[in-house]
């Protein structure tokens, strides 16, 4: 626990430093916190029911797109950040376990999405109360706060595990962004489907997708291990 | 301190490193010289337990590789070939981290010895990506010593240095050189092991000879005394009949004599050459570089006779 604890805590010192790490983590969601206000005071003013019910789900969407995003920065740059420094091996050659240095460097990735993620809800309903008058009570049900407290999590474990796969065989930054952009799609696609429904979200739905992110996350995190063990990161990765 | 038996490394059909047997003793100094490519990094893989031999068997201090791997690292130090350091953050967080990942005891009070044993001190705060490429191996050589490790591996310390840098790090390997402690030396800077080193091996793939470079060059090409004379005086080395001497060649104004106890028998040789009427101008030892020893022996030089 202790060693994970430090390679916590120097991933983050790190990425504190990395103006491309500092805008996923900060500037993006205020763009959605923005935009997510906007859509609400969109949704209220709407005379058509089943419009505003789709505002409402885009709103919502925007804080299910967010955990999963706000991770593949981090990740990516701890990943190929550490090939093009070179610390990699000496990093291997500490008392450091395998999986210490997986956990370590999945969780540096994982905690600040959720976190970032509940604090933008946080900020969102704040403002939404400030702008609007209140915040709109289809928006505040259970499976809102279901999908937001208990996919968040699942959403960026599986965010992580793609990209640590895909950061693996890069050896370039942006190229591992933009792949792992591309390779987090399947997770995403059940909540655009959620956005084009005339009805609300229900708790149905919220714990399909939670299925489905649960296995999807568990598979990717399989391989993310396998591939993550001392011998492969020196004689197979790029 | 290091004992390998049979330790082979293969990468598919690509053998790396062949049945390597080699014993390295305690505090001392072992170079192990090779072209690129022919295994050294791979060795030291294997011996700092960062991957696992195909087959055969080592102990690095006292612990066997494949059963005490953690243990294992946290007893040796490894010095890569690039400095390999966190750019963005300073040369204190950069060895606060590695001191904290090996659990060292007061770890702020062992980076401050270490920092300021290595003159970093005043440059502490300075992300590391800034410093010049001396500084930088300095710090990753402070790393790698941070938790005093039994025995360090160092990877081609100076291969990427100016020479003002390289000589502020061989120095600095001199300086590190204790009783307790084993340096393990991967280079291919000849000079550099001839004079850092107690022992050294050559390696292509597979173990090619090991022993003090001084010895090496004895049993390979022997000692040699060359004498500069004033005139030639054609002839005299034929006259030369001492029972001792081994060989006698001749370079214009000098002799080259092959003897086997040059402390003893130069003054009767200096003798016999005076009393034949030779006016000596010098006498010195021809001394073999290591890098004639290493190109006869990887390859590259035709072998002497």
């Amino acid at each position: 626990m202790y060693r994970l604890r430090v390679i916590l805590l120097k991933e983050w010192r790190e990425s504190l430093r990395n103006k491309m790490v500092l805008f996923g983590v900060i500037f993006l969601p205020i763009i959605l916190v923005g935009m997510s206000v906007y859509m609400i005071a969109l949704g209220e003013g709407a005379n058509d029911p089943v419009a505003q019910i789709i505002v409402f789900n885009t709103s919502l969407m925007y804080f299910l797109i967010l955990p999963a995003i706000i991770p593949l920065a981090i990740a990516v740059y701890s990943i190929v950040g550490e090939k093009d420094q070179a610390t990699l091996e000496p990093l291997l050659a500490t008392p450091i376990s395998d999986l210490e240095l997986f956990l370590g460097k999945a969780l540096a990735s994982v905690i600040p999405a959720v976190v970032v993620n509940w604090v933008s809800f946080g900020a969102f309903l704040g403002i939404t109360r400030l702008l609007v008058g209140a915040v709109p009570l289809q928006t505040l049900t259970l499976p809102w706060l279901a999908s937001i407290f208990g996919l968040s999590p699942l959403l960026a474990l599986f965010s992580v595990g793609v990209t640590m796969l895909v950061s693996s065989r890069a050896s370039d930054a942006r190229a591992a962004y933009q792949f792992s952009s591309f390779a987090i799609l399947p997770g995403l696609v059940p909540l655009i489907i959620y956005s084009s429904q005339k009805t609300l979200v229900d708790l149905k739905l919220v714990a399909l997708e939670g299925g489905v992110l649960l296995v999807a996350s568990a598979v990717v995190l399989y391989f993310a291990i396998r591939v993550f063990r001392r011998e492969q990161i020196l004689t197979r990765w790029k | 301190m290091i004992v390998t038996n049979d330790l082979t490394r293969r990468f598919g059909d690509l053998v790396a490193v062949d049945s390597l047997n080699l014993k390295v003793e305690r505090g001392e100094i072992f170079g192990f010289l090779g072209p690129n490519g022919a295994g050294k990094t791979t060795t030291v893989r294997m011996l700092a337990a960062l991957i696992a031999p195909t087959s055969g068997e080592a102990t690095v201090a006292g612990l066997r590789l494949g059963v005490s791997n953690r243990e294992i690292r946290q007893k040796v130090g490894v010095l890569t070939e690039t400095p390999g350091l966190y750019r963005r953050l300073s040369a204190w967080d950069n060895l606060l981290f590695f001191a904290r990942l090996h659990r060292v005891p007061s770890p702020e009070e062992r980076v401050e010895r270490y920092l300021k044993m290595f003159e970093l001190w005043d440059r502490r705060d300075a992300p590391a990506g800034g410093y010049s490429k001396g500084m930088r191996q300095k710090l990753a050589i402070a790393r790698a010593l941070l938790h005093e490790p039994e025995i360090l591996f160092l990877d081609e310390p100076t291969a990427s240095l100016d020479p003002e840098a390289a000589k502020v790090v061989r120095d600095l390997i001199e300086t590190l050189q204790t009783k307790e402690r084993t340096i393990f030396l991967c280079t291919h800077n000849l000079d550099e092991a001839d004079r850092l080193c107690d022992r050294v091996a050559l390696f292509n793939q597979r173990l090619i000879t090991v022993g003090e470079p001084q010895r090496l060059r004895e049993e390979m090409y022997g000692r040699r005394t060359v004498i500069h004379l004033a005139d030639p005086r054609p002839g005299i080395e034929d006259a030369l009949d001492l029972p001792f001497v081994k060989s006698v060649e001749r370079l214009e104004n000098k002799l080259v004599i092959g003897l086997d106890d040059p402390e003893r028998e130069n003054p009767l040789l200096v003798s016999r050459l005076v009393e034949l009427g030779a006016q000596i101008q010098f006498v010195n030892e021809l001394r073999v570089s290591l890098e004639d020893l290493y190109l006869d022996m990887i390859g590259g030089n035709d072998v002497p006779a």
